[in-house]
């Protein structure tokens, strides 16, 4: 034997002697459901971040889309010309119409007054709104001045407010019907 | 000791089987259930077809879209009767007035989308100074010119003067006949409040006939210079019309375009005699028609100014739905 082993030798049986008496066993398959289900949490939590990040995209998209639309003149479907139409100041804030309306006015502003082609019973349909419209604004006028009831006059507004959304689903859907495919 | 490695192994794979079925148990075929008949695929349709279709639902949609206007329309009744006796009869411009901030006239505050001064060329923010030369500088200028619009007939240009940005601005705003002033005769005392879309432009006969504003361009190949064409006349005859006739007058009222057309037939009743000045392959004619009846069931309603009250006249046709 030689001597120069002995140190060694007994070096190794100390390192021996220090391991623990088993390996550690593979986990078994209530662990595995622990890790399983913690994998999954972790997974989901990484999902739920990414639909999160999603859904603030598009929030911040249609934020973009109402901002433009409300803040600046606008281009018609079909590449109408785009007119501008300003607020109406001197209304009351209550009686103010909403920002939409003015979105909607300036897109049927952008409309051409007179299409190449009428059909009549569709431009009738139209010029019964319109005519609609135009007589709510004159009484708005009339009864204004005649010292009216706010509440009448905030009637009035808000059935032109509705007549013009009608309007503008009309011409809206009469675009589409119209539209060449 | 020495065997507790070998059985955690079979233990071990024992469980990784159950669960590998378990996982696989939609795969096992304990019970198959019966296999449902494969459907026959339905023939793809043709390019024709999907056409058709969707000039069919176009079609539907344009005629909802126009069943919208007119129910929204009705919906407007109630409240505006009950205005309209304090305001009395009178024409349509379509703008909301109020004075002006320096009093030197009615600042426009609305413009009616497709109104009359709308289609002037009136703005937000105008101020109407004058109209038919009569210069609006009293106390209330916005009632001033309502009582002008009093006086004034249906079709009638108005004069109108506006300061734009300080510049004075002149406009022809032809005002509409407003509540009061529809009804056979146009008569200024006529008690009819609230004007209706006629029943015949809504459905049949009128509905689906198309006009064409000439251009002098297009005009040369019809041999005139304006008027408007029909370009696909009422299918069953109606006011004697025929596609490519070029309607130069009606009762000698010349409409300007397709537009106007519309609201000049829409202004007369079912049954009411109009002639046609037309021209047709080059030669004019005079058709003497007759405005074709409404749909039964079609109701007209009246208003007295005075008392408020309503009454319905129910005017009955033959024309279909």
């Amino acid at each position: 034997m030689h001597p120069d082993l002995d140190p060694q030798r007994s070096g190794l049986a100390r390192l021996l002697r220090e391991l623990p008496e088993s390996a550690a066993a593979p986990y078994g398959y209530r662990e595995f459901e622990q890790r399983a289900l913690a994998r999954a949490h972790q997974e989901h939590g990484h999902a739920g971040g990414r639909r999160l990040a999603v859904a603030a995209v598009l929030f911040l998209a249609a934020l973009a889309v109402l901002l433009r639309l409300n803040g600046t003149p606008h281009t018609a479907p079909h590449g109408l010309g785009a007119a501008e139409v300003r607020g109406a100041p001197g209304l009351d804030p209550e009686d103010a119409p909403a920002p939409s309306a003015g979105t909607a006015e300036r897109w049927l502003a952008s409309l051409p007054s007179e299409p190449a082609m009428v059909r009549v019973g569709t431009r009738a349909a139209v010029m019964g709104l319109e005519d609609r419209i135009a007589q709510v604004d004159d009484l708005l006028t009339a009864t204004g001045d005649a010292g009216s009831a706010p509440e009448r006059l905030r009637a009035l507004q808000q059935e032109r407010s509705r007549l013009v959304g009608t309007l503008v689903q009309v011409r809206y859907a009469q675009t589409l019907a119209n539209a060449s495919p | 000791m020495s065997k507790s490695p070998w059985f955690g192994f079979c233990g071990t794979a024992a469980i990784a089987g159950l669960v590998l079925v378990s996982l696989a148990g939609a795969a096992v075929p304990v019970a198959a259930p019966p296999v449902p008949p494969v459907p026959v695929a339905p023939s793809a349709p043709t390019q024709a077809e999907i056409d058709k279709r969707l000039q069919a639902a176009q079609k539907q949609l344009e005629q909802a879209a126009n069943e919208v206007a007119r129910l929204s329309t009705q919906l407007s009744d109630t409240m505006l009767s009950e205005v309209m006796p304090l305001v009395g009869p009178h024409v349509i411009i379509g703008v909301q007035l109020e004075k002006a901030a320096d009093h030197t006239g009615a600042r426009v505050r609305e413009v009616s989308p497709g109104g009359p001064a709308a289609e002037a060329g009136i703005r937000v923010d105008d101020v109407i100074v004058a109209v038919n030369g009569t210069e609006l500088k009293g106390e209330n200028p916005p009632h001033q010119l309502s009582s002008i619009l009093h006086g004034v007939k249906p079709d009638t240009p108005l004069s109108v003067r506006v300061l734009r940005q300080g510049k004075p601005l002149d406009f022809k705003v032809t005002a509409r006949g407003g509540p009061g002033l529809f009804g056979p005769g146009h008569d200024m005392d006529f008690n009819v409040a609230l004007p209706e879309l006629p029943e015949m432009f809504v459905n049949r006969p009128l509905r689906d006939m198309e006009l064409a504003t000439l251009t002098p361009r297009l005009g040369s190949y019809f041999g005139s210079d304006k008027g408007v064409l029909v370009v696909r006349a009422p299918a069953d005859g109606t006011l004697r019309l025929e596609d490519g006739d070029v309607i130069l007058a009606i009762d000698g009222r010349e409409p300007k375009s397709g537009s106007h057309a519309t609201r000049i037939l829409s202004s007369y009743q079912s049954g009411e005699r109009v002639t046609l000045r037309i021209i047709r392959q080059h030669k004019a004619l005079d058709l003497e028609t007759t405005i074709p009846e409404r749909s039964a069931r079609h109701e007209t309603r009246y208003l007295s100014p005075e008392a408020g009250t309503r009454a319905t006249q129910v005017v009955f046709g033959n024309d279909e739905a």
